[in-house]
């Protein structure tokens, strides 16, 4: 109840205040207002006190009225602004705040602006006490009264301190039953007796803290760090266990380029910057480098936190594996071959050239003397050469391009076998002594009637004599790609590679016979060559190398180069060892005691291979290709039989040019002499010497 | 039938049983994914690559051993303990039982990292091998603001500026900084300690801003970890140089720096390891002094005034910071260095470093990046004040050979000292030479600043300072060390000299080439020599001499240019080849090429460069 009287009296007590702080009022000197404001303050006072002998209901309205008394004999001012409570934004934007009791506007006041304002408020002391009254629009300056009473609301007291809120009190009303109690029950014993209950969770936490279960001290606080690593002396112990540790990569060091000022060099150009907005975005440099003039402009980094970020990431999520780095010198991975020097001699540069041929020279020819060449080419010519002179003896117009010529190899039976278009020409050189002229002109002499005989359609060939020159010619049903000569000169092998199940045909000449041993290839032949030593016939196809056995007339091999096309093979004198070329520029080395895979895969050429070669005593093997080189290898065939055979590279002999994008198309051994033959598209013959 | 069929009752074998995924491993740890990802934080653990990933290839692996390994581990336990303990705090504030929460907030179970340290890196220079990421981190959360109700904990930003400053004060009093580099992304310092180099990146003292594509919590679980590794790194360093750890600091000036300066910090922490490094190396010497008393009373005389240091240790720390901080001569202040570490045996590079910047006296202004500055000068043997409270000496004083500047343009000089660029201190450090001042002058754009991390022979670009640099150089350590002989022309051994770094590789071959002519020279010499005994005329000797030079022209005539030779023995060496190695050896060859490739556009950009400035 004295609250709330207390709360009258101060709404009593301001209420009043507002009006009475105008204009004039402020004008007053303080002392004289304080004087006046006490007088009231007592007036009431003594209103009040005068009143307490009467009814008691009377009392707040008497200080009502005594308030209400002292407000009117206060102030004569009437309240300015009669509009009411309604919100003063309705007179935001008039010129008047409102009507005064005669129902004139009341017209804003000037603005001060804020500078001045200040300047004022510095000025003057007071300033503190003045407050804005925006509902009349002016400045109020609380007294020093009124901020002691707002000291005492502030702190929770009555606003004056003249009031006691702790009267006594005093019953003014009478009633019958007045000397009793509202209640005469009798004091619960659970008002006086201790709690069981409680009891029971005393001892509970009696027994827990006895316990140790319940601690109430915070835990000793041991020291964080201490000498975790002694000494670290025995090595056993400092070893970590477990699965063995990958260290994390560490992150990589600066260069020069993320200096804060690089070298001129490091900075993309404009053009650069703008080529990298053209690429995507993966492929985007993730830094740019950048100029600063001097350290004070260096900006923070804004991507250091992320960076940081993305290390843990990769720390803890990326999975390790150990890879090995290989750090050596790529020359120390080309193998060490024994010196060039110990293995001469070997072809090496190129000594004599052989001029005449107006066409690409197909295929030339050593005969076995190593007297003699001959070479045919495609303008339809087969020439014969002497060795070392480079003296062209004779020239053979076969009419059709020369696919492949081959001298017998028996030296006292000088015969040429040329292959050309579908026809093989058996041509008599001429070489040789009389006697042997005589014989070869015997062999080399076919009844007209044989031929009309075997002239059906069974028969695969026909044994012409030739019209122009002394010799026989053999006609096929297709294009004769290949001839080559058995090791006694008597047979020998022609490849129609369009021939089907005629492909390979097998002639003897003493008998002038042709047989078809070969039925059944699975792919088109390239070429066929005899074993140097015992009845084999190797047949390779486009695919792989076919070995037969003549005298019982079966294959026993298969030789599975592994190449795309074999455009090529050459069985080594031993007869162990055969080197298959392959178009895609491969050389395969075949050791036919080790397996049917090579032994060795040689990628020496970028093109082609047209043709490989053995030679007969050297340890020598070449191959020549489109793109006008010539591969001379030393192959060494040891014949202790747990060594493998030795393969070094020896040189790479230039000198023929392209023409029509082929290079060199054969290439020969001298049967004697460490020499090669090579026979170029641009039709020269060369000849490298040691 | 699948090839990775297993029938039912045989075990699982191979990357199978070698290897699960990462949501099976969760699965058995039975734990939460962020708890899973904390533990393998904490441990070490990593996925590893399986050869074969039975379970799919987008998935993360790790190995059976490592998980089970985690598995083993107290921490796990640890973790379910603290997740129930935080339930139960819920649980008694949802009661109102303010009393049993307080009760349990008091004490909440806690774990210790020491033992897993000490299971990752079983030796000291294991944990030191690992440190660069460690240091990194740290320094970079030092350098984060420290404002409460962020999501970084104000006082692991302050653990962790306190963790940095006592690595740096180790680095810089035992002078094993080598290298530094400013780079836009911050500052590297490299470090060999114990024969190891650590790497590590402070971002630059500006402020650094949170932002929202990181994961706070991994950060900091990595965080904690690398604390107490530093912590524990800190205390074994200084235990190795016998200092207490942690330093004990004046909990007076401690305020201060904390409230006004971070960076005297530092040279509190300095101060700091002078004065116990000076009580420490006096303590030996003592010993020494004494050592034919005997040993227990000496130990025992030790000990007494170790209790005594200790007990009035406050107040004699305070005598010693008040005596150095004002009147600190610079004197005194190298006195004490030398007290402290000069009577170790040392390596030369380390005596090396301690004596660059022997000679000189710094002073920083305002302007410059002082925390870096006061840890790199001092750790090569300068001495430093710099502009501010608390500074040993004031601008005026007359002994300061260097002010460190970094402004446009300099008022008042003093003509007793130079005025450089802050760059002059950190390319002078990666030299190991005293640079020239004049391109590091006020108001100049200094020369490029080039990192001393890149091997530039090994780059096949040698920038056009770091030539300037090297010669520099050369002349220094020529002026230092005159070696005789060399002038004379004594090209005995280009090699010998190459090892000394005299000259570069270009001019070794040089003067290969020239001692090869001088010795071709020599035998024609003794060959007319012969013949003149032999006597053979001059003219016939010629003549015979043509002959021989002829019949040597038809021979070389025929191998065709150098290049082409170059090309076939190549080729020829690529056919013996096996594949694999020829593979690798194309692989190495490209990547050859592309290195080429970048070394010419810097050269091209260097031409243009230079011809736009002719222009």
């Amino acid at each position: 109840m004295a609250k709330s009287r207390a709360e009258a009296d101060h709404v009593e007590q301001e209420e009043p205040e507002e009006p009475s702080e105008n204009g004039f009022v402020r004008e007053f000197d303080h002392q004289e207002e304080e004087s006046e404001r006490s007088d009231a303050v007592g007036s009431s006072e003594d209103e009040g006190s005068s009143g307490e002998g009467e009814k008691d209901g009377e009392d707040d309205e008497e200080i009502h009225q005594s308030a209400e008394e002292s407000d009117s004999s206060e102030d004569e001012v009437a309240p300015r602004n009669t509009i009411g409570e309604v919100p003063l934004e309705w007179y935001k934007d008039e010129e008047h705040i409102g009507f005064d009791i005669t129902g004139k506007k009341i017209s804003k006041q000037a603005r001060k602006d804020k500078i001045d304002s200040f300047l004022a408020g510095v000025d003057d002391s007071k300033n503190w006490r003045k407050i804005y009254d925006e509902y009349n629009d002016e400045e109020v300056e609380l007294t020093k009264e009124e901020i002691r009473i707002i000291r005492r609301l502030l702190k929770g007291r009555t606003p004056h301190a003249e009031v006691d809120p702790y009267a006594p009190y005093v019953d003014w009303f009478d009633w019958e039953d007045k000397g009793h109690p509202l209640s005469n029950a009798p004091e619960p014993k659970r008002r006086f007796i201790p709690s069981k209950w409680e009891q029971k969770k005393v001892v509970q936490y009696v027994r827990a803290i006895r316990k140790g279960l319940i601690k109430f001290d915070k835990p000793k606080e041991e020291p964080r760090f201490y000498l975790l690593w002694g000494d670290d002396s025995s090595v056993a112990e400092n070893k970590r266990h477990g699965l063995s540790y990958i260290p994390a990569p560490k992150p990589k060091l600066a260069g020069h380029e993320e200096s804060y000022n690089p070298s001129i060099e490091y900075i993309p150009t404009q053009e650069e910057m703008n080529s990298y907005q053209l690429m995507y975005e993966e492929d985007r440099p993730k830094y740019i480098p950048r100029r600063y003039e001097s350290l004070r402009s260096v900006p923070a980094y804004e991507n250091s936190l992320k960076e940081g970020f993305d290390r843990c990431l990769d720390l803890y999520l990326c999975p390790r594996t150990r890879k090995k780095r290989i750090n050596i010198d790529p020359e120390s991975l080309k193998p060490k071959l024994p010196s060039k020097k110990d293995l001469k001699p070997y072809p090496l540069t190129c000594y004599l050239e052989y001029r005449g041929h107006s066409g690409p020279v197909n295929s030339i020819s050593i005969e076995v003397s190593g007297q003699w060449i001959a070479s045919g080419s495609t303008d339809g010519t087969v020439r014969l050469w002497e060795v070392e002179t480079g003296r062209c003896l004779r020239v053979w117009d076969v009419g059709e391009a020369v696919q492949h010529l081959a001298w017998n190899p028996l030296p006292e039976l000088p015969i040429l076998a040329v292959s050309a278009g579908h026809k093989v020409h058996l041509l008599n050189t001429g070489l040789g002594d009389a006697e042997e002229k005589m014989r070869i002109k015997e062999l080399l002499h076919v009844e007209e009637v044989l031929t009309d005989d075997a002239g059906n359609s069974v028969a695969a060939v026909s044994w012409v004599q030739h019209e122009k020159h002394d010799g026989i010619t053999l006609e096929h049903l297709k294009t004769v790609s290949t001839v080559e000569w058995h090791r006694k000169g008597d047979y020998f092998s022609t490849v129609m590679p369009s021939g089907d199940s005629r492909a390979v045909l097998i002639h003897q000449l003493s008998k002038k016979h042709t047989a078809n041993p070969i039925k059944k290839l699975r792919a088109p032949a390239v070429s066929a060559v005899f074993h140097p030593t015992r009845p084999f016939f190797f047949v390779s196809t486009k695919k792989n190398v076919r070995v037969y056995d003549l005298s019982k007339n079966k294959l026993i091999k298969k030789l599975d180069p592994g190449l795309r096309e074999v455009s090529s093979i050459a069985i080594h004198p031993g007869g162990d060892n055969v080197i298959v070329g392959s178009k895609e520029g491969k050389m395969c080395w075949f050791d036919m005691d080790l397996s049917s895979q090579p032994y060795k895969r040689l990628p020496a050429h970028p093109k082609d291979i047209t043709n490989v070669a053995f030679h007969r005593s050297y340890p020598l093997f070449a191959s020549c290709s489109d793109d006008c080189t010539a591969y001379v290898f030393h192959g060494m065939v040891y014949s202790d039989l747990n060594q493998n055979p030795l393969i070094v590279p020896l040189e790479i002999l230039h000198g023929h040019t392209s023409s029509n994008g082929r290079g060199v198309l054969d290439c020969k051994f001298h049967p004697r002499q460490p020499w090669l033959f090579t026979a170029g598209a641009d039709s020269v013959i060369k000849l490298y010497c040691h | 039938m699948p090839k990775h069929y297993r029938p039912p009752g045989k075990k699982k074998e191979g990357n199978a049983a070698k290897y699960i995924t990462r949501t099976k491993a969760v699965h058995h740890l039975q734990v939460s994914l962020p708890t899973f990802r904390k533990l393998c934080i904490l441990k070490g653990i990593f996925p590893r690559e399986p050869k074969k990933k039975v379970e799919g290839n987008h998935k993360t692996y790790y190995h059976t051993k490592d998980i089970a390994f985690v598995a083993h581990d107290p921490l796990v336990e640890k973790f379910r303990d603290i997740r129930a303990h935080k339930r139960k705090v819920k649980k008694a504030l949802a009661r109102k039982n303010r009393e049993l929460a307080d009760r349990l907030l008091n004490r909440q179970p806690t774990y210790k990292l020491d033992r897993l340290i000490l299971e990752r890196y079983p030796a000291f220079v294991d944990a030191l091998r690992d440190l660069d990421d460690c240091l990194t981190m740290v320094h970079l959360f030092a350098a984060l603001p420290a404002v409460g109700g962020e999501r970084i904990q104000v006082e692991r930003i302050h653990n962790c500026r306190r963790l940095s400053h006592e690595w740096q004060a180790y680095i810089s009093q035992t002078h094993s900084l080598r290298k530094t580099f400013i780079s836009v992304k911050g500052i590297y310092y490299q470090a060999e300690v114990e024969g190891q180099k650590i790497t590590w990146l402070t971002p630059h003292a500006l402020q650094q801003v949170l932002t929202d594509d990181v994961d706070f919590n991994v950060m900091l679980t990595f965080l904690e970890f690398y604390e107490a590794l530093l912590g524990f790194v800190n205390f074994k360093l200084y235990h190795s140089i016998n200092v207490k750890y942690p330093p004990l600091l004046d909990p007076q000036l401690e305020a201060l720096a904390a409230g006004r300066y971070s960076d005297s910090w530092l040279l509190l922490v300095f101060l700091e390891l002078y004065a116990l490094c000076r009580y420490v190396s006096a303590a030996p010497e003592r010993q020494l002094g004494d050592s034919q008393a005997i040993s227990s009373s000496e130990n025992e005389q030790s000990e007494d005034k170790k209790v005594d240091a200790q007990t009035d240790e406050s107040d004699l720390r305070l005598a010693q910071l008040q005596h150095q901080l004002p009147a600190n001569e610079p004197g005194t202040l190298m006195h004490l260095v030398e007290d402290a570490t000069g009577a170790d045996d040392e390596d030369n590079e380390t005596k090396e470093c301690k004596n660059l910047f022997k000679k000189f006296k710094f002073f920083l202004s305002r302007e410059v990046p002082r925390e870096s500055l006061l840890f790199i000068i001092p750790a090569f043997g300068g001495v430093v004040s710099w502009e501010g409270d608390g500074s040993p000496f004031k601008e005026s004083d007359e002994d300061i050979t260097h002010q460190i500047v970094d402004r446009p343009t300099q008022g008042h000089m003093f003509l007793s000292r130079e005025y450089v660029q802050p760059q002059w201190i950190y390319d002078c450090v990666n030299a190991r030479t005293i640079l020239p001042t004049e391109a590091y002058l006020v108001g100049r754009v200094p020369p490029a600043h080039l990192s001393p991390f890149v091997d530039n022979e090994a780059e096949g670009y040698v920038p056009e300072y770091a030539e300037t640099i090297k010669r520099l150089q050369d002349a220094a350590s020529k002026q230092v060390l005159p070696m005789p002989g060399i002038e004379s022309g004594d090209l005995d051994d280009p090699q010998n000299l190459l090892a000394e770094g005299i000259i570069d590789r270009t001019e070794a071959s040089e003067a290969a080439e020239k001692k090869r002519k001088l010795a071709m020279l020599e035998k024609q010499y003794h060959d007319e020599l012969n013949m003149e005994l032999q006597g053979i005329t001059y003219s016939a000797s010629l003549s015979n001499k043509n002959l021989q030079s002829s019949v040597e022209d038809v021979q070389e005539d025929a191998p065709a240019d150098p290049e082409q030779m170059e090309k076939d023995t190549r080729d020829l060496s690529m056919v013996a080849m096996s594949r694999k190695k020829r593979r690798l050896y194309e692989a190495m060859q490209i990547s050859k090429e592309r290195k080429k490739a970048n070394v010419n556009i810097l050269k091209e950009r260097k031409k243009k460069a230079e011809a736009s400035k002719k222009e």
